[in-house]
């Protein structure tokens, strides 16, 4: 009985949690909010709560959840939680949030599915699901390829700049402004879209199959991608990576990103049986 | 009808002889009436600038027009024809028209492909048809060369890179950050190239434009001149962060900008781009900060090896523009001999017409009274009779007008029935 309660304010915390997702979300695709008051706010709830179901499952078990990969996970993700409050506290250093918010709560998210829900009420639910994550996730790196393009063309024309000579082929590349635009979009987007996929595979794979698909390398993959993904935007948000940095990472990013959608390629027996 | 060029450029001049050459602008109207004046002239313009004086006329008759342009730029700028005429180039038909479409074109310039010559030629041309000394041929010619010029313009990238040290320097900003609207400069230290540079980013639209200067009154001065705002000398170092492109022209000894100092700079902007423009000598910026990712500095010599670059450039486009000019001139020719044949089709025409009214008269003594059918009958015989002898000579100068034999055939035509000879 205390197990259920616990995992039900997990999931509340999940919901609170998503508050500073989107947050994160609407910055990074550079909208200005007055929503980060609200978010943080809600983050700080949401840490309390996390707080109460652990204490809640080391109650109903008898000591901290630590033997499986998600009662750390959970612990993890609230001590994350914590660290973030703690540093926004002392230092009001509100630039980690783009970072943590959604860290936290893709941490929190999977955490609470170490108890299966029953399976899907319609296949074609099912489908669609599979369909909505697969095309996010295939945006996301359609756009991460944009700005691996965009970044090269970067490193190309701040040569040509530093070099100080002017090749004609390369004075028809975009001046660099305009490509550190494109980048910080396409970024943005490619990350917003990836984070989208992922929760939606997430939601799905917990679904169609509980807690067996964990141990799944290329779910392992695809978690790396999106780790990659937002450490690239935190490093261009918070320390302004640029030029050779920016493209290196845009360019690890793609290539894991392609090694995933290699590993995934066994999906299209689920759509087709 | 002759076309004459006349004149002297930086080719063939040095600026003593161009400056002592040149037409004031409000003697111009009064020298182009007495250019036409002066015997066997028609039309006439006078191209004035700083690199070149250039009469250009149509004349008709025997007078030696060369010569008498020679005269008139002597006696208009009181000067002996001796002295002026080692100096003066002579175009005449054909070389006259290539020489005002290159000249329009911006190949005969000194920075070829520079965009003023077309604006000079523009208010010349102006000037001459205010004062009427324009009125055919060399009008024709003139409204040719704006074309040519503009379709040189379109189809070559003659213009499209910077030739000078300041332009080149707003050329390269706006390679680094696109549009120049918002970016923030300072200019430290006042120098002349610095003041050229600041004017032209000005003009791209830059959001604000700082000026420090170790004399405080000469950077409020310049500060006043861009609408910008002078900054403490001692102090400009904590502005930087907030800026995006700096001019140093200041006289100090010293780097006053290290690679130390602009990595802290760089990373309180958080690596957005800064372009360093340092034109002073000794050079106020440490070399090694070009290094520094996401700073671009250029020096002087930097900034004149680009613009050499963009010379030769223009000078390989200007290869592709002569292609361009040679047609224009051959088109032009065309044009032009159609209309010369124009004028000996009427004659021939009025001369037959002539004959045929003559020969009508001196025989209606002899025929009698005739009745008005009779009357319209000879008239409809002979002037059919005129338009089958003219027939076959007209369809031919018609054809062969566009043909180098059409210039024979128009004399052997004018000599055979006579024209002009009254």
């Amino acid at each position: 009985m205390m197990a259920d309660t616990s995992t039900f304010w997990l999931r509340v915390t999940v919901l609170l949690y998503a508050f500073g997702l989107i947050q994160s979300l609407l910055s990074i695709l550079g909208r200005k909010t007055n929503f980060y008051g609200l978010a943080l706010a809600m983050f700080r709830v949401g840490v309390v709560l996390h707080g109460v179901a652990i204490v809640e499952a080391a109650m109903a078990h008898g000591q901290l959840q630590v033997e499986n990969f998600y009662g750390t996970l959970n612990i993890c993700a609230f001590l994350v939680a914590l660290l973030f409050l703690l540093v926004d506290w002392k230092y009001r250093f509100a630039s980690t949030s783009v970072a943590l918010f959604p860290l936290v709560f893709l941490m929190t998210l999977v955490a609470q599915m170490e108890r299966p829900v029953s399976t899907w009420s319609d296949e074609r639910m099912r489908d669609a699901w599979l369909i909505v994550h697969i095309i996010l996730v295939l945006a996301g790196y359609a756009a991460l390829l944009l700005t691996a393009v965009s970044a090269s063309f970067y490193l190309v024309q701040e040569r040509r700049l530093k070099s100080k000579s002017t090749p004609s082929m390369l004075e028809k590349l975009p001046p660099l402004g305009t490509l550190d635009k494109v980048i910080s979009s396409s970024m943005g987007f490619g990350f917003v879209f990836i984070t989208l996929g992922v929760i939606c595979g997430v939601l799905w794979a917990f679904v169609e199959l509980g807690t067996s698909w964990l141990g799944n390398a290329s779910i392992t993959l695809s978690f790396i991608t999106w780790g990659l993904c937002l450490l690239m935007i935190f490093m261009r948000v918070s320390a302004g990576w640029r030029g050779r940095k920016a493209a290196v990472m845009a360019l690890v990013v793609l290539g894991c990103g392609a090694m995933t959608w290699i590993a995934h390629a066994g999906l299209r027996p689920v759509l087709m049986p | 009808m002759k076309f004459i060029l006349t004149g002297l450029s930086h080719h063939t001049a040095p600026v003593e002889v161009r400056e002592r050459l040149a037409f004031e602008e409000k003697s111009l109207p009064d020298a182009l009436s007495r250019l036409t004046k002066r015997p066997g002239m028609v039309e006439g313009m006078i191209l004035s600038t700083c690199n070149r004086v250039e009469v250009a006329v149509t004349a008709e008759g025997d007078a030696d027009a060369r010569e008498s342009v020679e005269n008139f730029l002597a006696e208009a700028r009181s000067v002996e024809p001796a002295w002026v005429s080692p100096y003066l180039y002579h175009y005449n038909d054909q070389d006259a028209i290539r020489h005002m479409f290159r000249v329009a074109s911006s190949l005969d310039s000194m920075v070829v492909g520079e965009p003023q010559i077309l604006g000079q030629l523009k208010s010349a041309y102006s000037l001459a048809k205010e004062q009427g000394t324009l009125t055919g041929f060399l009008d024709q010619v003139v409204t040719r060369a704006f074309n040519v010029a503009k379709r040189i313009r379109t189809e070559t990238e003659i213009g499209s890179s910077a030739v000078s040290v300041s332009y080149a320097a707003v050329e390269l900003a706006r390679d680094i950050f696109g549009n120049l609207k918002g970016k923030r400069v300072l200019l430290v230290g006042a120098g002349e190239m610095a003041e050229a540079a600041a004017r032209h980013l000005s003009r791209a639209g830059v959001a604000e434009i700082y000026v420090t200067n170790r004399t405080r009154s000469r950077a409020d001065l310049l500060a006043e001149e861009f609408g910008g705002q002078a900054i403490d000398y001692e102090g400009f170092s904590n502005m930087l962060p907030e800026i995006d492109i700096i001019i140093a022209s200041s006289g100090a000894p010293h780097y006053i900008l290290t690679t130390g100092s602009m990595r802290e700079v760089m990373s309180r902007r958080r690596n957005r781009p800064m372009f360093l423009i340092d034109i002073a000598v000794p050079r106020n910026i440490e070399p090694a900060v070009n290094k520094m990712e996401g700073v671009f500095l250029y020096d002087i010599d930097d900034l004149g090896r680009v613009v050499k670059d963009n010379l030769q450039t223009r000078k390989n486009v200007a290869e592709q523009a002569e292609e361009i000019i040679n047609e224009e001139v051959q088109r032009m020719l065309v044009r032009l001999k159609t209309r010369e044949v124009a004028p000996t089709i009427v004659e021939l025409q009025e001369h037959l017409e002539h004959v045929r009214s003559a020969e009508i008269e001196r025989l209606r003594s002899k025929l009698g009274a005739l009745s008005l059918q009779q009357e319209e009958a000879i008239e409809a015989i002979t002037r059919g009779i005129v338009n089958k002898i003219a027939h076959a000579p007209i369809t031919e100068l018609r054809r062969k007008a566009n043909d180098p034999e059409g210039i024979a055939l128009m004399g052997t035509i004018r000599k055979l029935f006579r024209l002009g000879e009254n």
